[in-house]
């Protein structure tokens, strides 16, 4: 099964995602912020990263371009409140940028659809 | 015209330029021993690099990012004495700019990854294209030009070009193109060059320098940075995008106004030393002194040039300086030198005689001294009677030898 990454300061947010993904079949591992991902990265070698932007010490674009400098074939997705992240350049590395809702469908398709590219 | 001219200057007001000055510069070696690349001297006065800043400045663009990276500390120096001469109230920049570890823990990986760790610049700056350039190419070029092409074409990137012997092309990136000039193929240094159609006997090389879209090279580097490449612009980028971007080639105008188009790659000692020997040609196709395109530099105060004795008598000391560039603070004390090119504050003792050599700053050289073919770097104490280049075998134990026997003698090195 699938591990995904799940990168969020927000503790709530944080235990919902891992809920919901679980209810989808996928093993889950969590960090708090951009720093932990990296270690989490390196410890358990997930399958992809869901990457949260405003983050205390290490932010999500940080984060992603170190990860991506050690593991290029990890998939990244962003999941932030804000789109004018977008218009940030080192954004376009992700694989996909979606905008948080309370609605996690579009988040849950990503997923599926960038695990099925990688396979 | 006018309209034309002034529409040029505009457009490159949203030009950035980007100099990747990160190379290794292994096969100058000594002479980079200890600088990088770029900011190795040339034709007495000059780096390498201030060729390329002198097009840029003399092109009207004034948004310079260099990238460093290995022995960065003479070059980082001489852009600070020699190029701080942007104004940042009228929003001009010259910016050297090591490898941060701001996107990458690790140092460059090649050109396309020097300027994907350097993509926050790019965003910071929003311009509509950027140029990115070589810190080791000696010619003239308006960019203004060719971004005027690049927007006529509507292109994505655009390539400078030009036609080079069909026996040299495997070491250029060697293109094809099609009756619009747009790029239909290329390849890095191919084993079997394509020639042109229409002139068997050449090939149409890139001249390593590319005017991108701004979206089109952000979005570039950062596919080519997830791929498991050599992270390079002509090997990597170029190959990978002429199929679905809009590549064109630019055929290059070089700004000498000679017959001949002047380009130089100083990838090797032997191209090195003779691109400086070109320069004391009676014309050289690469013309220092036009005051329409001024080459700039830094250089240090100095005393004017002098020759001294001029001895009728036989076995008299003369001083003479025939065929060569003599920089400032030289003193030539009754020797002779014939096509060589002295960096500043050279003294060359009596007797003595030098040939088709270049002798860089602060150079030593006692009595009866003979050189041919060799290049002495800064602060080398030459001894009384010394020979280098007339004997290979003696010189091989003690200097470095080049392919065309050219005999380079390392900075600051003891000969006593």
């Amino acid at each position: 099964m699938a591990t995904v990454l799940i990168v969020e300061d927000e503790q709530n947010q944080r235990l919902l995602y891992k809920e919901e993904l679980k209810l989808e079949g996928y093993e889950t591992v969590t960090a708090a912020d951009g720093k932990e991902a990296l270690e989490k990265v390196q410890e358990q070698l997930p399958d992809i990263i869901i990457m949260d932007i405003n983050m205390p010490r290490m932010d999500g674009i940080e984060t992603m371009g170190k990860i991506l400098s050690k593991n290029r074939k990890i998939p990244i997705i962003i999941n932030t409140a804000y789109s004018n992240y977008r218009s940030n350049f080192m954004s376009w590395a992700a694989d996909a940028y979606v905008v948080k809702s309370s609605d996690l469908t579009e988040l849950k398709n990503k997923i599926k659809e960038l695990l099925a590219k990688v396979s | 015209m006018e309209e034309s001219t002034l529409k040029s200057r505009r457009s490159g007001e949203r030009i950035l330029t980007m100099i990747l000055a990160g190379g290794q510069g292994e096969r100058l070696y000594p002479l980079t021993m200890d600088r990088a690349k770029p900011a190795v001297p040339f034709g007495g006065i000059y780096r390498i690099i201030d060729f390329a800043l002198s097009n840029c400045l003399n092109s009207g663009l004034r948004k310079i990012i260099v990238l460093t990276q290995y022995k960065s500390y003479s070059l980082d120096r001489h852009i600070r004495l020699g190029w701080n001469i942007f104004n940042s109230e009228l929003d001009e920049y010259i910016d050297l700019i090591p490898p941060q570890q701001r996107v990458s823990e690790q140092w460059y990986l090649g050109t396309a990854d020097a300027v994907y760790q350097n993509i926050y610049i790019i965003e910071k700056e929003q311009p509509e294209t950027v140029l990115i350039l070589g810190g080791d190419h000696i010619y003239k070029m308006d960019y203004r030009n060719m971004a005027q092409f690049h927007h006529e074409k509507e292109a994505d990137v655009t390539i400078p070009c030009m036609e080079v012997p069909l026996d040299e092309a495997g070491r250029y990136g060697i293109m094809e193109i099609d009756e619009d000039s747009r790029i239909i193929g290329f390849s890095e240094k191919p084993s079997n060059p394509k020639p042109m159609p229409n002139n068997p006997s050449t090939a149409l090389a890139s001249m390593g320098i590319y005017l991108f879209n701004t979206t089109t090279l952000v979005r570039a580097v950062i596919y080519d940075a997830k791929q498991n490449t050599a992270h390079d612009f002509g090997k990597n980028i170029i190959p990978d995008m002429i199929q679905e971007k809009k590549v064109y080639a630019y055929p290059f105008v070089d700004e000498n106004n000679s017959s001949v188009n002047y380009w130089r790659d100083i990838g090797t000692l032997d191209a090195y030393w003779e691109a400086n020997l070109d320069l004391v040609q009676i014309s050289p196709i690469f013309n220092l002194y036009d005051k329409d395109w001024p080459i700039r530099t830094h250089q240090e105060q100095n005393p004017p040039a002098k020759t001294v004795f001029h001895e009728d008598t036989p076995g008299g000391r003369t001083g003479m300086v025939l065929d060569s560039i003599v920089s400032g603070g030289c003193i030539i004390s009754g020797a002779k030198i014939e096509r060589s090119i002295l960096s500043p504050d050279v003294r060359v003792d009596a007797h003595t005689e030098i040939y088709d050599s270049i002798i860089m700053e602060s150079v030593r050289i006692g009595k009866n001294v003979e050189i041919r073919k060799a290049i002495i770097d800064k602060s080398v104490d030459i001894p009384d009677g010394m020979s280098i280049g007339y004997n290979h075998r003696e010189d091989s134990k003690h200097f470095t030898i080049t392919e065309k026997g050219i005999v380079v003698v390392r900075k600051e090195m003891h000969l006593k």
